[in-house]
């Protein structure tokens, strides 16, 4: 294929396929909030630091401030939308608010998805792997002492009802 | 004027309510962001909006000799510009604090004429995408004339240095003399004095993760703009705007409902806002603007900068302290926005903790070529506090007495509460010396000098640090008229409202804008104690609108104070709407009065016989929509009941700058263990515990997630977070690649502890709090001067200490020692 | 944070992905995207042309080599390598390196050719890759050419990799007598690095290579006692950046230090 500027792309996300046609240009992460309307996932930052713009994209936790939406293409991709279902919060979510993980709440969609990364590739980790796995996510708001606890909390499933 | 008259009597202190109230119910807010259903200022979409990117200026100081638009505006999808030009001539400058030369200072929505920071907006492009927008903003010519930037407070003020407003004619903005007590007479009486040549507080900013933002609208047929936009103190932001834009409160509508933290940072951005005004009515069509990241560090609110220069402080023998004197400095950038009221705050915590009477101060306040400044989580007291924590350390360490021990002798006793300052503030309660002890008891203070020959043991140095935080709220407004006789601002207010709706719905309405403090939930435990419901049956609207009628000159968040005015309003209205309920109740039920009626469990009913009951639905579908026949009596009874909550302040007195300046001093005493690697400077907490008493606790998971994040931006201010700008004036931490902040492997295992002494001010016994940071900065300087005294024993006479400053006192710890010298008399 | 416009490309095999690098000007692969899509959104480059390989499957392979050392497709991630028993069984520092590299997020989508392409001062991979004595294979439309890594890298963003060719493969030897070991002084816990150095010893002589001391890795070969490398980093002459995170003073006087920790290191990793 040669070069293009724009493309059409097609992109399952939550389950459900969406084609659009983008700009070669366009970050996935607008791609996400202002093409399909999920604002759930956000932008904190210009330099892929802070990782509220955290997705599952094929399985793996990326920040969709640094991918194209092209690239995406063919892909299936998880925002934080997908977490709760019919029977209620993800655990993970649930735990969240049951250790009060969350205050202002901006980073805590891609906190979650840092967290379901986690735990989807091992079930029981340590405090210190619950550090590690959200080092790419700044929180300004809690320290952090109540998203470790929270994370801990739904790897055992300690989450109220 | 009487020391009295400005000090407020003690209430009777009320039983602390409890019932909901001090349990840490499930957060309200949690289940729509946890789902990411919040809706943020970026989330807020609109058809045919323009996407607007300013043009920023690449220099610190210059003046603007051309711009043209043509190019930017013939781009294929932009909808229009705006220039300097057109705000100077479709505006007026915004409205100034201070007293000349400040109030001088002509300060528009973009650059007019000249630009004066790195990063101040010149020109705004709106287009049909983000990306367009920024397209076209690279086709704007500007051209400049590069001036000689002023980055140094110390020398802004030099003869010939260039000035950045030529309308105020200098770089000063206000300058003052605060002077209590009798600093001669404790001079005399000392047997030492400490002389600090300079202590010098970091720039830094606590940085929301959410940056600054707005959907603006226009209403051409009413003249009406409505701002959604995460702007934290609208009541500010109106007073700010209304005049500038020449329209009146009623044409300003801010709406937000989630906002992404705000620490004070997202006060200042009525310039951005009147910009998109101005936008969305030349353009006729709704723009957006998101700030960036890099934006948010280069032009939007910092810290304020202080340096403290020729510090005296006498002290007696045993350690004693009288008092203390000094030459302030603040650096609060290019353009004063907040300011200068960051040159009173100080002074609602003016000893600190302690018992200093004799206090000097001479304060000025300076522009210089960098990021306008602007309140930050701890605003102006953070800096005082930090100074005079610094000062207890230096002196100990002179004296060679014990940081510990020079504390409890220099504290306000718990029994000396409520203790009227050398200013005439009043320090409702509080027991720092408990805290205190809490602080080192989860420390492990038994052990630190086996644990500091363990350190030993292993080339590492360990030092113990303690650091407070007063975390002064609900300010007295009258403070502002200290720098300013003339300003027409004082007391404080905030409202809420209380309606019992047609089906039973309890609804609450708040004029606060809420960042992250959980007040649907915290206002739904109040509500239902005062109903007799559960929070869960209490509807708290979520976020704020001006157009709700909750809305007052100081609705906002800031300033430690929702425990206080916030509440206060909402319980204020619901005893409203319970009395109302119970009026109206005893007319139906037949009892004999109001007071024969109680609310319980969604009920009306006579305390005589509780099958007698009236169900919330039934009272407020008789009000509401089933009223015929209601007796006279009742007609005031609407069910929708509204509080403004005011304390109770006077307006100081001008003269002695003196008087009452917040009505709540909560606390916090943070106690930190480090290690230095003295080879490297690496230094890493090992150890840290935050003790906090902010008065009756109404929930008590939400007060300590407010320690935990204040000690992590205390901790990264302390460690890693700075805005330092080299001799050009360009910032070299813009982004978070290099402004690094504090994560999750960053961060020490935290331990925390309270105490509780009620405010006897409020009526719920409550304090603001919330702004602890403070706190941890004083916290590490201290640990690393304790860690060091071993090594050279350097003196830490800065705020900001990452690892190479500590390796600079290790490697010349004379250069820190040079800048203290004790005079024994 | 919005990029220029931009065209893309997505080639099914490195032929391709070569000719259109080849054919555009202006154009720029593009691998895990972590350094150079935030280089576009900083508007500091503008590429005409992205050359996407993920389609490159074969550029993902990590492969043990006959002779005991280990081959490293240019698009392996640093995940992939934190769990590839290939590089713990050849060259484990590598393993320890790629954790500390970024955050997960960044581990997933990096690649190790993007991080020695970019070449950032402050990257991890290039002084380990020239502490080791890599080799780096780069394919161009007249075939393909082995670099030493000492030679790959030539400047802050600049490398071996000229207009129109494409790195391939990093190839690491076998393990020497001694073994690898990497230190550094960084923003935080596993942040950007102040000073890094990375060491591999071989029986009583270690080649150590300093990080962010200069525009491109500077090695050093030394005796293995402290007292040697540090007298080794003494007389490298070494002029270091100064900035917000450290002086020229600061960095000169950690690459001792940090020289020291990583040779010592690869004597215990031996």
């Amino acid at each position: 294929m040669e070069p293009v500027t724009s493309m059409r792309v097609g992109v399952t996300v939550n389950g459900a396929l969406h084609e659009r046609e983008v700009e070669a240009r366009r970050l996935l992460v607008h791609f996400v909030r202002d093409d399909l309307g999920l604002t759930g996932t956000h932008v904190g930052c210009d330099t892929g630091n802070c990782g509220a713009c955290t997705v599952i994209l094929d399985g793996v936790a990326v920040k969709s401030c640094m991918l194209l939406a092209v690239q995406a293409d063919g892909s299936s991709l998880e925002t934080v939308e997908s977490l709760a279902s019919d029977d209620g919060l993800h655990a993970l979510q649930q735990a969240f608010s049951d250790h009060h993980a969350l205050q202002c709440g901006y980073c805590t969609p891609g906190m979650l998805m840092s967290a379901k990364h986690l735990l989807d590739h091992n079930p029981e980790p340590t405090e210190n792997e619950i550090r590690r796995a959200i080092q790419g996510n700044i929180c300004r708001c809690t320290g952090y002492v109540n998203i470790v606890e929270a994370i801990a909390a739904a790897a055992k499933g300690e989450v109220s009802a | 004027m009487s020391t009295t008259a400005t000090t407020v009597a003690p209430e009777k202190v009320e039983a602390p309510q409890r019932g909901f109230a001090g349990q840490s119910v499930p957060r309200k807010e949690d289940r729509r962001l946890v789902q990411g259903q919040g809706v943020f200022v970026d989330d807020v979409r609109r058809h045919e909006v323009g996407y607007v990117h300013f043009v920023r200026s690449p220099y610190a100081h210059a003046g603007i000799v051309s711009i043209d638009v043509s190019a930017a505006e013939a781009l294929e999808g932009v909808y229009g510009t705006l220039i300097g030009e057109e705000v100077a001539a479709l505006t007026d400058p915004f409205f100034q604090l201070s007293v000349p030369p400040g109030s001088e200072i002509k300060d528009y929505a973009l650059a007019v004429g000249k630009v004066r920071h790195l990063g101040d907006p010149v020109v705004a492009v709106a287009a049909r995408t983000r990306e367009l927008a920024r397209d076209a903003a690279e086709l704007v010519e500007v051209e400049y004339e590069p001036l000689d930037p002023v980055l140094d407070p110390e020398h802004a003020l030099d003869d010939g240095a260039p000035v950045l407003h030529e309308d105020a004619g200098s770089n000063l903005v206000w300058s003052g003399t605060f002077d209590w007590g009798d600093f001669d007479a404790a001079l005399a009486e000392a047997d030492r004095v400490v002389r600090i040549d300079r202590l010098h507080f970091d720039r830094f900013s606590s940085t929301p993760l959410e940056t600054s933002g707005a959907l603006v609208e226009y209403d051409k047929g009413t003249g009406q703009w409505t701002l959604h936009t995460n702007n934290q103190f609208p009541g500010f932001a109106i007073i700010m705007m209304g005049p500038a834009l020449r329209t009146g409160m009623d044409k300003l509508r801010f709406v937000s409902q989630d906002i992404g933290g705000g620490f004070g940072n997202k006060i200042c951005t009525h310039p951005q806002l009147v910009a998109l005004c101005l936008l969305a009515r030349k353009l006729g069509r709704p723009v957006q603007w998101t700030e960036w990241r890099t934006d948010q560090h280069t032009a939007n609110s910092h810290g304020n900068e202080r340096v403290f220069l020729d510090v005296e402080v006498p002290v007696r023998a045993d350690g004693t302290m009288l008092g203390f004197r000094c030459k302030a400095i603040d650096d609060c950038g290019a353009y004063s926005r907040y300011e200068p009221l960051g040159c009173i705050i100080w002074a609602q915590v003016t000893p600190g903790l302690y018992r200093w009477r004799n206090v000097h101060i001479d304060f000025s306040q300076v522009c210089t070529n960098k990021s306008p400044c602007g309140p930050n989580r701890g605003y102006s007291r953070m800096q005082h506090l930090w100074f005079t924590e610094r000062l207890i350390d230096i002196v100990a360490h002179e004296l060679d007495l014990d940081p510990v021990e020079i504390r409890k002798r220099n504290y306000i006793k718990a029994e000396e509460m409520p203790y009227e300052t050398p200013n005439g503030c009043v320090y409702d309660s509080g027991d720092y010396e408990r805290c205190l002890e809490i602080a080192l008891d989860l420390v492990g203070y038994g052990s630190l000098e086996e644990r500091r020959r363990d350190a030993e043991s292993r080339g590492r140095l360990l030092g113990l640090g303690i650091g407070s935080t007063l975390d002064s709220g609900t300010n007295n407004f009258g403070q502002s008229q200290l720098l300013n006789p003339d300003l027409q601002f004082s007391g404080n207010n905030e409202v809420a409202t209380v309606k019992l709706d047609i089906f039973g719905e309890v609804v609450v309405t708040l004029g606060t804008t809420p960042q992250g403090q959980s007040h649907e939930t915290v206002a739904s435990q109040v509500v239902a104690d005062i109903l007799g419901v559960t929070p869960d049956d209490v509807r708290v609207r979520a976020g704020h609108d001006t157009y709700w009628n909750s809305h007052a000159g100081f609705s906002g968040t800031y300033a430690s104070q929702f425990a206080v005015t916030g509440l206060g309003a909402v319980k204020g209205a619901t005893e409203a709407l319970a009395d109302q309920i119970r009026r109206l109740a005893a007319v139906i039920l037949g009892a004999d009065g109001p007071e024969e009626i109680e609310l319980a469990e969604g009920f009306a009913r006579r305390r005589d016989n509780p099958e007698a009951a009236l169900p919330f639905m039934a009272c407020g579908a008789i009000v509401n929509a089933n009223n015929a026949g209601l007796p006279p009596e009742l007609d005031d009874v609407t069910l929708n009941c509204r509080y403004v909550y005011k304390p109770p302040f006077q307006v100081p007195d001008k003269e002695r700058k003196f008087g009452n300046l917040t009505l709540t001093y909560a606390t916090q005493i943070h106690a930190c263990v480090i290690e230095v690697d003295p080879e490297t400077g690496v230094y890493e907490i090992v150890d840290y515990a935050a003790v906090d008493d902010c008065g009756t606790r109404i929930h008590p998971q939400i007060v300590e997630g407010q320690v935990h994040g204040a000690t992590a931006h205390g901790l990264g201010a302390a460690m890693f977070e700075t805005f330092p700008y080299d001799e050009d004036g360009t910032l070299l931490t813009s982004n978070f690649y290099d402004y690094h902040v504090p994560h999750a492997l960053d961060m020490p295992p935290l331990k925390t502890g309270a105490i509780e002494s009620p405010s006897p001010f409020t009526s719920l016994g409550t304090k603001g709090m919330g702004e602890g940071g403070g706190a941890g900065i004083h916290a590490v300087c201290a640990a690393i001067q304790d860690a060091l005294r071993g090594a050279g024993n350097a003196i830490v006479t800065d705020s900001h200490n990452p690892y190479h400053r500590v390796w600079e006192l290790l490697r010349d710890p004379e250069a820190s020692r040079a800048l203290v010298r004790v005079e024994t008399r | 944070m919005l990029l220029s416009e931009v065209g893309y490309a997505r080639p099914a095999s490195v032929d391709e992905a070569v000719r259109l690098l080849a054919e555009n000007e202006g154009a720029r692969p593009l691998a895990g995207g972590q350094t150079i899509v935030n280089v576009m959104k900083a508007r500091a480059a503008a590429p005409d042309v992205l050359v996407d390989l993920a389609d490159l499957s074969d550029l993902r392979r990590i492969a043990a080599t006959a002779d005991g050392g280990v081959e490293l497709g240019a698009l392996v991630t640093y995940t992939q390598i934190l769990t590839s028993a290939e590089v713990k069984a050849a060259r484990p520092v590598l393993v320890d390196v790629s954790g500390q590299i970024a955050d997960v997020q960044v581990r997933n989508r990096g690649t190790v050719g993007g991080n020695v392409c970019s070449n950032d001062p402050t990257n991890h991979l290039p002084p380990v890759l020239v502490a080791a004595g890599a080799t780096l294979t780069i394919v161009g439309r007249d075939g393909d050419r082995t670099v030493p890594a000492e030679d790959f890298f030539l400047g802050v963003y600049m490398t071996a990799v000229g207009p129109g060719e494409l790195l391939t493969k990093i190839t690491l030897p076998p393990l020497p007598g001694g073994g690898d070991g990497f230190s550094a002084i960084t923003i935080g816990a596993d942040g950007t690095c102040i000073v890094s150095a990375a060491a591999t010893v071989d029986g009583e002589r270690a080649r150590v290579a300093l990080g962010c001391v200069a525009a491109t890795p500077v090695l050093l070969e030394t005796g293995c006692d402290e007292a040697s490398v540090r007298e080794a980093v003494r007389g490298a002459g070494l002029d270091p950046p100064s900035d917000v995170h450290g002086s020229a003073e600061y960095r000169r006087h950690l690459a001792g230090i940090v020289a020291a920790r990583a040779v010592a290191s690869a004597g215990e990793d031996g």
